[in-house]
């Protein structure tokens, strides 16, 4: 810290510095559109939100937005997903191939280098994959290997969970035997079962490779990677901002348009909508509540203003550990036909989300339309009341009082009491059950009373895309024992439907698998959809240019800096 | 005076010592658990959980980490927090900025309240006077956050004046803005509190002995009224020191600035006590030793008031 602080003060003084230009160029072209010089071009540097992440720059032990933003622009994956269409195209890979969808063999791209100077090799890969499933390690990625043959030889598990006494045993092995490193550019993956949807995971960021130098000092490597993005780490001012730069030696066919990008952290985001509104900020993807009501954003940013579409779904599940409040399936049906997503979408969110009819988002591979959940995701109070009076009928008498959860620490309120208000006119006074908004007061005790299956009520649950695939949104969070699976849901017929999916070697016919799975949790409804999340980002006037991926996030190959 | 303050000092270590057992105690005792919320939507990876338990000493009974904390507290060794980054280095980058922000907060509230104050309870009932106890009304009026955001969107957004945010190294020009709004709260009471003082110390003894003796219109308020009508300000100012350091959280949040009140928000919002209990106990040493410096200051300008 000691020597980035010189360094710190000078980039302060910079920034004061382009602040007061900004300023300047600000004032005197209120009267013109492109009048005055860009400040930005000076140097090429862009400023863009950020957030300071949990864990340093270990693509295997991410899984939280901040870091995982900045670790999308310092490292490169096998495949990129294409910002416009979601598609996986190959980015370090030069080809991806498996007869089987079981046995993979991945040849690398020729010439690729790390930001030493290394070349980036097939055992970088393989050593990074190994170093992250090896579960003393403690790596927060280590699951997604759970696939690769060899994997319980590497990752054990504890026999009573965190709280218990017991210790997990060291695992047999450090390696996983379904890697081999075949030659410099080339390595062979042998999954356990075939898995169709393995080359689409690629593009995760917990299967970046690591360079050599991580492994000599991997606790200084957090804090000062070796990358081979198409940006490198200049440094981390923590709290403060990221600086990434240009990286010359960076062989995508898309080449960086800028020559730095600042990361700059906010601790609120009106502060950051503030700085972006007078051009001091050159893009944020959050545009805070105050901003969104009533459009007022798009009023105050004009055509900086920029609408779409991510990967992100809200739904809320049932505890169906729970005899008093999990119900029956037509109760959990009534309560979905009760949902009035169309207005509360335009009223609570001014379209800001879409309402959904399926599982999964419409940005993702297997998409269709009408969605799978189709009569029992329309809002029709009339067969939601009938079907409540089915439920009876079959003996479920539900709670007075029945509460959908939230955490109370995000703005949540607002659509979950909109959310209990449709339920309660829907189903009419003479119910007998009246659907409240609760709130659990952090996040952190929300999870918790989620993991420990105590829920006694609808929960919030959401699910942000890993990868654009319908398998993503069927698999974690569906499958018995999955690991997301919240509510403790559980259809055999499901579970083999989606392993002939997951088993199946043509991708399209995978696909229609996974749709017959989908439309299959029809039958329980144990959660239901309500809409997937739309995005609002904005630019400054200084950069033109700018694409956000389905990921809701910058696309940092796109942002350029306009010319004055 | 010397042997008071000694004691005064020598009493600190006692409070310190239960104040930060209590907050150690109170983090301990919040819900959930703190690496439970760190993987969003999935359960965190058992081996992970027990990693991070294990590291910050989780699994270990309350009384056991406290003493681990003290002992690395008194060699000056606060570790890393859950991120894995050097608490010590976080609080040295950010603890210098709320500290000039509370000063400038703290000089800004003194200078403009005692003024506006003594010019108020000069005139008492004047045009001026009048000026003052309305806008002073509507400064006590507005909610902090409230003129933080109307400040930043009038000055920085629609009429380019500042920068809506304060840069990284904080420098003195940006923060005065949020110096005020911290300060403008204060700053009301101050003057109103001055104001009475002025007022009821006018009609005193010694004020009209002081005129019956012939001395200056100037020495008499400048020495004999301000002096002692300057006590209940003081109090109040002293005493606001810590809790304006404290309330920085707001107003470091609207700026964006890079102080303790951001990282304070924060760790306790992920649990991370290895932030939280240092800032806190920091805090509770500013708020402890303001209270000390208004004790010795009384003595200062009011001979009567004597320690031994």
């Amino acid at each position: 810290m000691r020597v980035a602080k010189g360094a710190q003060i000078v980039a302060g003084t910079a920034l004061l510095a382009l602040g007061v230009a900004a300023c300047g160029g600000g004032g005197s072209s209120t009267g013109g559109s492109g009048g005055g010089s860009n400040p930005r071009a000076a140097d090429g540097t862009v400023f863009i939100r950020g957030c300071e992440p949990q864990t340093g720059f270990v693509p295997g032990n991410i899984n939280e937005v901040c870091g995982g933003t900045i670790n999308q622009f310092v490292f490169d994956q096998l495949i990129k997903y294409n910002s416009d269409t979601a598609a996986p195209e190959l980015s370090q890979a030069e080809s991806i191939e498996s007869p089987d969808n079981k046995v993979w063999t991945i040849k690398l791209k020729p010439g690729l280098k790390w930001s030493d100077g290394s070349p980036v090799t097939a055992k970088n890969y393989v050593d990074a994959w190994n170093y992250t499933a090896y579960s003393p390690n403690a790596q927060n990625g280590g699951w997604w290997f759970g696939g690769v043959e060899g994997y319980s030889d590497v990752a054990t598990e504890d026999p009573d969970g965190p709280d218990g006494p017991k210790e997990a045993p060291k695992p047999k092995s450090d390696k996983m035997s379904g890697l081999e490193v075949i030659d410099d550019l080339t390595f062979k993956v042998t999954l356990t079962a075939p898995e169709a949807v393995f080359r689409t995971k690629l593009g995760y960021t917990t299967f970046s490779a690591l360079p050599d130098a991580f492994f000599k000092d991997p606790k200084a490597f957090v804090s000062n990677p070796v990358t081979n993005g198409a940006f490198k780490f200049v440094k981390w001012d923590h709290n403060s901002q990221i600086v990434v730069e240009a990286n010359p030696d960076y062989v995508g066919t898309e080449k960086p348009k800028v020559k730095k990008i600042v990361y700059k952290m906010y601790k609120d985001d009106d502060a950051a909508y503030a700085d972006l509104v007078s051009n001091n900020l050159d893009f944020t993807e959050l545009i805070p509540p105050s901003a969104l009501a009533g459009d007022k954003w798009k009023s105050d940013l004009g055509d900086r203003a920029i609408e779409g579409q991510q990967g992100v779904i809200q739904t809320v599940t049932f505890p169906l550990y729970d005899k008093e409040f999990g119900g029956n399936a037509d109760f959990r049906k009534a309560v979905s036909m009760a949902i009035d997503r169309k207005t509360i979408t335009e009223k609570i969110f001014n379209k800001g989300r879409t309402p959904l009819d399926g599982w999964i988002s419409p940005l993702v591979d297997g998409y269709k339309t009408p969605g799978a959940c189709g009569e029992f995701c329309a809002y029709d109070p009339a067969k939601a009341k009938e079907y409540l009076d089915k439920a009876k009928a079959a003996g479920y008498t539900p709670p007075k009082e029945y509460p959908i959860w939230y955490n109370g620490d995000s703005a949540h309120k607002e659509w979950v009491d909109a959310t209990a208000n449709s339920i309660n006119q829907a189903f009419g006074p003479d119910a007998g059950v009246t659907f409240v908004g609760k709130a659990v007061p952090t996040f952190a005790e929300f999870r918790d009373i989620i993991t420990t299956h105590k829920m006694k009520g609808l929960f919030r649950t959401g699910w942000q895309m890993d990868y654009p695939h319908i398998e993503n949104f069927l698999n974690p969070l569906f499958k018995t024992g999955a690991g997301s699976n919240d509510g403790l849901f559980s259809d055999k017929e499901l579970d083999a439907k989606l392993h002939e999916a997951d088993t199946a070697t043509d991708p399209a016919d995978s696909i229609a698998k996974y749709q017959e799975a989908e439309a299959m949790l029809t039958k329980e409804m144990n959660a239901i959809p309500l809409w997937s999340f739309g995005l609002q980002a904005g630019t400054s006037k200084w950069v033109t240019g700018v694409k956000v991926t389905p990921f809701g996030v910058l696309d940092p190959l796109s942002i350029a800096i306009k010319e004055a | 005076m010397g042997r008071y303050a000694i004691r005064r000092l020598l009493q600190l270590i006692p409070v310190l010592l239960g104040t930060t057992f209590l907050i150690n105690y109170m983090v301990w005792q919040l819900p959930g658990d703190p690496f439970a919320a760190r993987c969003g939507q999935r359960p965190c990876p058992d081996a992970y959980i027990n990693a991070m338990r294990a590291e910050f000493g989780l699994d270990q009974p309350i009384i056991v980490q406290y003493w681990h904390f003290l002992k690395n507290l008194l060699t000056g060794d606060l570790g890393v927090n859950f991120n894995n980054v050097s608490v010590a280095s976080q609080l040295a980058e950010s603890w210098p900025i709320t500290v000039r922000l509370g000063l400038m907060a703290v000089a800004i509230e003194a200078v403009i309240g005692i003024v506006a104050g003594v010019l108020s309870g000069l005139k008492r009932g004047g045009f001026l006077d009048n000026v003052i106890t309305i806008s002073t009304l509507i400064l006590l009026s507005l909610p902090v956050f409230v003129t933080g955001f109307l400040l930043q969107w009038l000055l920085g957004v629609q009429l380019d004046l500042i920068k809506p945010t304060v840069s990284d190294g904080a420098p003195f020009v940006e923060l005065i803005v949020p110096a005020f709004v911290l300060a403008s709260l204060n700053l009301a009471f101050t003057a109103r509190l001055t104001r009475t003082s002025i007022i009821e110390n006018r009609r005193s003894d010694y004020v009209r002995t002081a005129i019956a003796k012939g001395l200056s219109n100037r020495r008499v308020v400048g020495v004999h009224l301000l002096r002692n009508s300057l006590i209940p300000a003081l109090t109040f100012i002293g005493t606001e020191v810590g809790s304006l350091m404290s309330g920085a959280i707001i107003t470091e949040g609207i700026y964006n600035i890079n102080g303790i009140g951001g990282l304070l928000w924060r760790a306790v919002n992920d649990h991370d006590f290895t932030i939280v209990v240092p800032i806190a106990s920091l805090l509770v040493l500013v708020y402890l030793l303001a209270n000390l410096l208004v004790d010795l200051l009384y003595g200062v300008l009011d001979p009567r008031i004597r320690y031994e």
